[in-house]
């Protein structure tokens, strides 16, 4: 049976807390691009193996880019 | 995998693989939190979301201090679309008479909740014409509008966040005021945490009560109306997710349903420890002593 605790949020998750896997984004850590600022451009592989090049192909297009840390836990 | 992840979950948006963090790095998000020698987790993102407009500027942006908060999908879209779009099936309820009218509706998953999803209460108020509500700081012995959310123990409401108010100009008594008018919309953010609907164990009742309180005083340019409390409540449903129980690490919850990533869990271990075997032992080591170290805590 797995560990549960409840974290300084008020959340709870199946790992002890500490466990590298629960860390938060610490105080005062940068986000990344700000408001106003264009997105950096990458080019990455799709689930079907497809490069994807971000501003070129999504054209005149609005986009929304979000990073998550694992579609498997 | 992610082939396989995306078909089951039916994710209609492409799914990237960022394999050795290039593209988290170059945006700066690298949970350097974790370890270099964690072979289990180093090169996760701190997880967050950029909303650009065509130009490819960034409009909005959703980072949280927990990797347990997360946000309704549909704020994404009212943050491309700069309005609120509210679906048919968000539950709404609305009072007041013909000087004010208060609408509350809840943005996301159709008012449903999950232990750290963001929703949004959506409280509209429709003003008469020639009416208008203070924005803080209001005149002396005048009430400005506050709007406050309650919900049972384990719901968690943040700030309310206001409109910008229009300046009206009184030029009999020589004064700015700070104003709404017409239609406007407060917003105010909301999640549940453990306490109330926690991913770990089931839940203990299928729905909850929200409350919305918005106290305001409306005027004309002339005189002022009594001022007033509106009290609303919906109901809303917890949902209940399925964490499936993998032996080594039992996930992190969150998923819909159906998706069993065992056998994928599996692939990317026996990956992780041909490529760092060292550092897998490490990671073992590290996690048998955390849970020693929780159970030592518990037993206190």
């Amino acid at each position: 049976m797995a560990i549960v605790e409840r974290d300084e949020f008020g959340f709870d998750a199946p790992a002890p807390l500490n466990h590298p896997g629960r860390a938060g984004l610490p105080q005062g850590h940068g986000t990344g691009p700000e408001v106003g600022e264009r997105l950096p451009d990458f080019e990455l592989p799709d689930q079907t193996g497809r490069r994807i090049r971000f501003h070129e192909d999504r054209g005149e297009a609005k986009a929304v880019v979000v990073f998550y840390r694992s579609a498997v836990w | 995998m992610l082939a396989e992840f995306s078909e089951k979950q039916k994710i209609p948006y492409p799914l990237l693989s960022d394999v050795d963090s290039e593209v988290i790095r170059a945006f700066g998000i690298l949970n350097d939190t974790v370890e270099p020698g964690d072979a289990m987790l180093y090169g996760i993102p701190y997880p967050g979301t950029y909303v650009c407009d065509e130009a490819g500027v960034v409009v909005a942006k959703f980072f949280h201090e927990s990797y347990k908060k997360r946000d309704s999908a549909e704020l994404y879209i009212d943050a491309a679309l700069g309005r609120v779009v509210l679906d048919e099936a968000a539950p709404s309820v609305s009072h007041g008479d013909e000087d004010v009218q208060v609408t509350v509706a809840v943005q996301g998953g159709s008012g449903s909740l999950r232990q750290g999803i963001v929703r949004q209460a959506i409280v509209r108020f429709d003003l008469a014409d020639g009416l208008h509500l203070y924005g803080p700081p209001a005149p002396e012995g005048m009430i400005p509008l506050a709007v406050t959310l309650k919900g049972p123990p384990g719901l968690v409401a943040e700030a309310a966040e206001l409109p910008p108010t229009e300046t009206l100009h009184l030029a009999d008594m020589g004064i700015d005021l700070e104003v709404w008018s017409g239609s406007f919309e407060v917003r105010v953010p909301f999640y549940a945490v453990g306490e109330l609907a926690s991913e770990t164990r089931p839940l203990d009742v299928d729905s909850v009560i929200l409350e919305v309180q918005a106290r305001f005083q409306a005027c004309d340019d002339n005189t002022c109306l009594l001022p007033r409390t509106e009290s609303l409540s919906l109901e809303l449903p917890l949902e209940a997710i399925d964490v499936p129980n993998i032996d080594l690490h039992t996930g992190h919850g969150q998923r819909e349903g159906a998706y069993d990533g065992t056998p994928h869990l599996r692939r990317l271990l026996l990956r992780k420890i041909r490529q760092h075997p060292l550092g897998f032992l490490r990671y073992l080591r590290k996690h048998r002593r955390l849970i020693k170290e929780a159970k030592a805590r518990r037993a206190d």
